[in-house]
This record gives structure tokens, C-alpha cells and sequence, in this order.
């Protein structure tokens, strides 16, 4: 038996968001650093070949926020599914330093937990993003963090990811396609017991699988790993979703069948055995997840859009 | 002297019309009406390729509001084009790229030169962006600037590299003190699947392999009346790239030449590294002019019966219908009346076209769904 290790997610900023920052922090926020809501998204796990070498490279997709993630109703690319996030925007960089990320973090997960308790998977991706912009310099520092439970003792995968194309019939793979492009969610149930397969939202579990046997049942998630035996970041919450909810989906020594969903062939599919032996008490499980930076370490990143923002550097640009 | 020529262009811009009637085939221009069929037949094929709204007041009234340009996100740049650069030695790798029969016209300066085909990348591809020896004081970006006009000279990178010092350093050690073994180590790799992380550093041939990513955008160009291309680059660890790490990924011939930082014309305050579309009609209509003639031919095939259109398929000339049709030739109504190329195309051929300028950045990847 294998622990399944979990592809943390990655954050991608683009440029426009900062610009809407700037905008958000002279015109709406000012001195204020209340949390602000933010939507980004992310989208299927890619590989890519490589011309030259022949390889196919993993391409994880990044929790994406763009231009109008301020918006009530941004515009979400494509087959990618929305999450919502905290901002919280710090007045100067000591204060920033100084913010107290351990009592943010645990305020979210709690947030995440109860929302796991409720019964709701709205809530099971949500990130929280601290940032401070250096408005003179066009410095953007910021850290996001993504909590995720962990399950102990952890997670472990009964036998090999397959690819889903291997594992499943391409009438449920075109279904799940077909539902997932009809209305993109990000946690999904299928089930294959009827002629027609046939998908679900994850919180009508109970009745959906209701009498399913284990080899018909299926829980899916939009997978933003582009890792063959690495299934994405969101899994992590829906199991301890799962395992709280629903315990007896892992009493079964078969473990449950899970679905990364990936673009086009790349899906995989696998087996995942969790703790049941564990006491449920109800308790939070403790929650890891905040981004390392691109040095591997546990500390904020900074976007220096200087280059493309500054007038006197654009000027020196167009010579 | 640049802040004067763009307010020029914006008047110039503003003070051309916008153009009625359809020559594509003439010259190679479209106008808005076709501009937008274009970006539906692609956002119909391609669907990594949506329509895009302007920001709030940059909306232009000859495109639908909710079409006004069009974006695919996360393109994926292996490699750096700087890392292609040229040598004799590798001459023999150019291939000619015709679109249609070669034996038509005849004219062979016509062709399109692609160079380097299938050439592995030379040793520092890509360690450019990298190289960080060298950080110099804030104020001596004048002088850098100077550096920066030629761009094989790695030092000039060094300049646009974000000062690590200035990052606050606030690791925090016991911010999680779980040993969570449930991560993905990031240097984790599968080699059993053959799948290798593209955050990762490829050893294998010793090329360092540095995926970034780019936003591509596009507009339409009211003066030029044709499509104009925009890029938004990130690093392998997400970070924005400046002016210049995105200019090592356009073909020598083009940086700095035809590829400029503008603001984008559909947003209030951003920069973007643009293709500057001064030539696009002019290269645009000859090769629909190659294009028309073959897709001529094989809808006059096509006419005369299935049995001959098949016969003679040759793999250069049916590429235009393999990907627009996505490997379904046979979408096509079979009566069809011969009328060439439709414009439906334009942005499809646009992308070729336009990976010739940027050659690592697989903007004609439409494999993908």
C-alpha cells in the first residue's frame, strides 16, 4: 500500500488582477484591510508532448485569478470551475510580516470544517490569500494558502492510478465529459449500475448510491494535477468530506473508486483506502497548505510588475 | 518619444474607418464581421479559445461587447527561442513550409522558411532566465537599459530579475508543523508513466527544460484590419515575465523588431507584449492566396466524387482540413458550392502564421479537448 501524495496547488496571478488591486485599494479599500472576497479558478490537469524529445509533460493547472475576480460574476474560462477566496490586504509590509497567519489559517479551515459538517462542498476548496502592494515600486508580496486536511492516518492508494480510458467505459467517460461541459462542477458522483451512466452532485450521495454496489460506484473531482499517480489538492478535502459524512463509503475493504478528471485521455482513476479504523469525533483534523515559494520554502512571493507597469521602464522598453 | 507615438496611434486608430466590405482573399484584411466569425469558428473548434469582454469603457462598438476579443490561457513555451538560435551548422534543418501544392505557382520565394525543425535545443536553452549572478543596484537601470538593447546578452535578464533580497524574509518555520506525507514532493517524478512535472528541471540531454506559460490574446486591429496578438508570459513558478524573458521567446528575426510592449487596447491599464500587425495583411494574403487555390482543387474534387478527393491526399495539402474540421472531413456538406477558403479560417491560418513568429510557444497547440 501506497500514500497517496496529494499535487499541492499552485497559484497563478495574473497581471490584471493586481492592476484591479490597485484599483480596489485607492478607490474602495483604502486603509482598510478587511477580508475581501476573491473568485479564481482552475481548470483540468494538462500534459503536453514534447516535439523534441517525445515526452509528455505534465502541465498541473494553477488556481487562477484573473482581472475581475473582484466581480460578482466573473467570467470563468472554459471547462474550469470557480473557487471562492479571502484577500486580505495589509496597509504595510510590517504589517504584513507581522500578521498572524497561524489564527488566519485556522479561522478559514474551521470555516471549511463547518461547512464539511453542514453537509455542503461549497466551501471545500476555498484559499485565503494575504497580500501587500507596494503601489510606488509596482510590488505585489503576497501568500496564499490552500487548507486541506489530513487524514491520519493518511490516505492510501490500493493499487495503480490507471488511466481512465483503461479503467472505464467510454460511455461513462463521455457522460462525465458531456455533464461536466453542460455545467462545470468541481466534485461529482457517478454511477454506473444503470444502461446509462448516470452523474450527481456529491451532496445527493446518499440516496444516489443507495443500493449501487462498490464496482458501480464513482467520485469524481476536477483535477488540476497533470501528475499521473498525483492527484490534485481538492481531492484531499472531498475525502475528509467523504469520511466524515459518510464513513461507510471506507469500511468496505475494496476501498472507493475515484476519478481525476483531466482534459481528454489524461483522466486517471484509482482506488483510495482510507482509516477506517479511525474515530470520528467530530473534531477538525488539522489543516496543512499554505504555498511554499518558488525557492521551496514556507514564505510569501512577490510579483514585480515594475516591467510592465512602470512608466519610466516602459519608456527604456521602446527604444 | 514612445508615450507620444502611442497617443499617434490611438488617433490614427481612432480616425480609420472601420472596414465594410469583405477582400480578405485580396488582401489579406478582414473586417470586424469576419473578425468575429473567425473567433466563433475557433472558439467553435478550439474551445481553449474563448471570447473575452473589454473592461469597463474600452469596449469597441464595431465588435459585439461580448466578443471583443479573444483569449486561451496557460499556452504552454518549452523552450526559449534564443535557445534556437542559428548557426550554419543547421542549415540543413530548414524545411520549406508550403501551404498548397508546391508545383502551382512555382514560386518558390514564396515559401515559408522554418528553421531549426526538429533541431534539440542547444545547451543553455533556457538558462538565461536563470541566471541571476548579477543583480544590480536599483538605480542603475539606465545603464542596463543599455545592456538590455541586445537580446542575446544574458546579462540583460539579470536586470529584470526581481531582487530576491527585497523579498521580506519571513519563512516561517512552525507555521506547519505537520510532516505531512500526503504532499507531493515537487521533485517527485514518474518516470515509470513517462510523464515528467513541468515545474521540474528535465536532465535528460541535458537541456534544461523551462515551462512557462503565456496568456494569449486577440484583438482586432481596426487600422491594420487584421488580427493582432498579444502575450501575457509566466515563469516556471508563475511569476509574470518582463519585456524581456518574453522577448526570448520570439524568433530572432521578429524581437524587438515586431514585437513591441503596448497597452492592450480592451483594458484600462494593461501592458502586453504585442506582434505589431503592421505586415500581418500583407503575409496573411499570400498564404490564403496558396490556401484558396488547394482548398479549391480539393472541393472541386470533392464534387466530382469522394473516390477522387481521396485519392490523391497528399499530407501536406489536407493539413487545412484536418485541423480546422478536427479530423472530420467529411463535415463538410457534400454539396458544398467551390468557393475557396472560407474566412471562418483566417484566425486559424492567423496561428499558424503566428507560430512562426513565436516558435516555442504552442499557440497552434489545438489538440487539447
Amino acid at each position: 500500500m501506497t500514500i497517496i501524495q496529494f499535487q499541492p496547488f499552485s497559484s497563478l496571478v495574473e497581471p490584471a488582477f493586481w492592476h484591479a488591486l490597485n484599483n480596489m485599494k485607492i478607490d474602495v479599500l483604502k486603509l482598510s484591510d478587511d477580508f475581501i472576497p476573491v473568485t479564481g479558478s482552475y481548470a483540468p490537469g494538462r500534459s503536453i508532448t514534447d516535439r523534441e524529445s517525445g515526452q509528455d509533460i505534465a502541465m498541473p493547472s494553477a488556481l487562477t485569478l484573473a482581472g475581475d475576480a473582484f466581480s460578482e460574476d466573473p467570467q470563468i474560462p472554459k471547462y474550469a470551475v470557480p473557487v471562492t477566496g479571502l484577500l486580505k490586504n495589509y496597509n504595510t509590509i510590517e504589517e504584513f510580516k507581522a500578521a498572524d497567519k497561524t489564527a488566519l489559517f485556522n479561522e478559514l479551515s474551521d470555516e471549511i470544517w463547518k461547512s464539511i459538517q453542514a453537509g455542503s462542498t461549497a466551501k471545500l476548496t476555498k484559499f485565503l490569500l494575504i497580500t501587500f502592494a507596494d503601489l510606488k515600486k509596482y510590488r505585489y508580496y503576497y501568500w496564499f494558502a490552500f487548507p486541506a486536511f489530513v487524514a491520519k492516518p493518511a490516505w492510501e492508494a490500493g493499487g495503480d492510478w490507471q488511466s481512465a480510458s483503461e479503467a472505464l467505459s467510454p460511455e461513462t467517460i463521455s457522460a462525465v465529459h458531456d455533464a461536466l461541459h453542460t455545467q462545470a462542477r468541481p466534485f461529482f458522483l457517478v454511477r454506473t449500475s444503470s444502461a446509462t451512466p448516470e452523474i450527481a452532485p456529491i451532496e445527493e450521495l446518499q440516496t444516489f448510491f443507495e443500493g449501487v454496489p462498490p464496482e458501480h460506484r464513482l467520485v469524481g473531482f476536477v483535477d488540476p494535477s497533470g501528475a499521473p499517480s498525483n492527484p490534485g489538492w481538492p481531492l484531499r478535502n472531498l475525502l475528509a468530506y467523504l469520511s466524515h459524512r459518510h464513513p461507510s463509503l471506507f469500511s468496505d475493504a475494496a476501498g472507493l473508486r475515484v476519478l481525476c478528471w483531466r482534459d481528454a485521455a489524461r483522466s486517471r482513476v484509482g482506488i483510495v483506502k482510507g482509516p477506517s479504523s479511525a474515530q470520528d469525533t467530530g473534531a477538525r483534523p488539522s489543516a496543512v497548505g499554505w504555498e511554499k515559494n518558488p525557492q521551496g520554502k514556507l514564505a510569501p512571493r512577490m510579483a514585480d510588475l515594475a516591467p510592465t507597469m512602470d512608466p519610466k521602464r516602459l519608456a527604456e522598453q521602446a527604444v | 518619444m514612445h508615450a507620444l507615438q502611442q497617443q499617434y496611434w490611438a488617433v490614427r486608430d481612432y480616425l480609420s474607418p472601420v472596414l465594410k466590405e469583405s477582400k480578405f482573399k485580396e488582401h489579406g484584411r478582414i473586417t470586424p464581421e469576419e473578425f468575429v466569425a473567425a473567433g466563433d469558428f475557433l472558439t467553435y473548434k478550439f474551445p481553449v479559445w474563448t471570447w473575452e469582454k473589454a473592461d469597463a469603457g474600452k469596449t469597441r462598438d464595431f465588435l459585439p461587447a461580448d466578443k471583443q476579443y479573444l483569449m486561451t490561457r496557460g499556452v504552454p513555451c518549452l523552450r526559449r527561442a534564443t535557445a534556437l538560435a542559428y548557426t550554419d551548422a543547421d542549415e540543413d534543418a530548414e524545411r520549406l513550409v508550403s501551404f498548397g501544392e508546391l508545383s502551382s505557382t512555382g514560386k518558390e520565394e514564396d515559401e515559408w522558411v522554418e528553421t531549426h525543425a526538429g533541431r534539440p535545443a542547444g545547451a543553455d536553452g533556457g538558462v538565461n532566465a536563470g541566471d541571476i549572478d548579477e543583480i544590480p543596484d536599483v538605480d542603475d537601470h539606465l545603464s542596463h537599459a543599455m545592456a538590455n538593447t541586445s537580446i542575446s546578452s544574458a546579462k540583460a535578464d539579470a536586470d529584470e530579475i526581481p531582487d530576491i533580497d527585497e523579498i521580506p524574509d519571513m519563512e516561517e518555520e512552525g507555521l506547519e508543523d505537520e510532516d505531512d506525507a500526503a504532499v507531493a514532493a515537487p521533485k517527485v517524478a514518474s518516470p515509470a508513466a513517462g510523464v515528467i512535472d513541468g515545474s521540474e528541471v528535465e536532465v535528460a540531454k541535458g537541456n534544461l527544460l523551462q515551462v512557462r506559460t503565456y496568456d494569449v490574446l486577440i484583438s482586432y486591429d481596426k487600422y491594420y484590419q487584421t488580427p493582432r496578438l498579444w502575450l501575457i508570459g509566466y515563469d516556471e513558478n508563475r511569476n509574470p515575465l518582463t519585456p524581456s524573458q518574453i522577448f526570448q521567446d520570439i524568433s530572432a528575426e521578429h524581437a524587438k523588431k515586431t514585437v513591441t510592449i503596448e497597452p492592450f487596447p480592451h483594458s484600462n491599464s494593461l501592458q502586453a507584449a504585442s506582434v505589431h500587425p503592421c505586415r500581418h495583411a500583407e503575409v496573411m494574403k499570400k498564404v490564403i492566396e496558396r490556401m484558396n487555390q488547394s482548398v479549391i482543387e480539393e472541393q472541386q474534387a470533392q464534387r466530382k466524387g469522394p473516390a477522387a478527393a481521396s485519392k490523391d491526399k497528399g499530407p501536406q495539402k489536407k493539413w487545412l482540413f484536418r485541423r480546422a474540421s478536427g479530423n472530420n472531413v467529411k463535415d463538410a456538406p457534400p454539396d458544398e458550392d467551390v468557393e475557396g477558403m472560407r474566412v471562418d479560417f483566417y484566425l486559424v491560418v492567423f496561428l499558424k502564421f503566428i507560430a512562426s513568429i513565436v516558435p516555442t510557444i504552442e499557440v497552434d497547440s489545438t489538440t487539447a479537448f
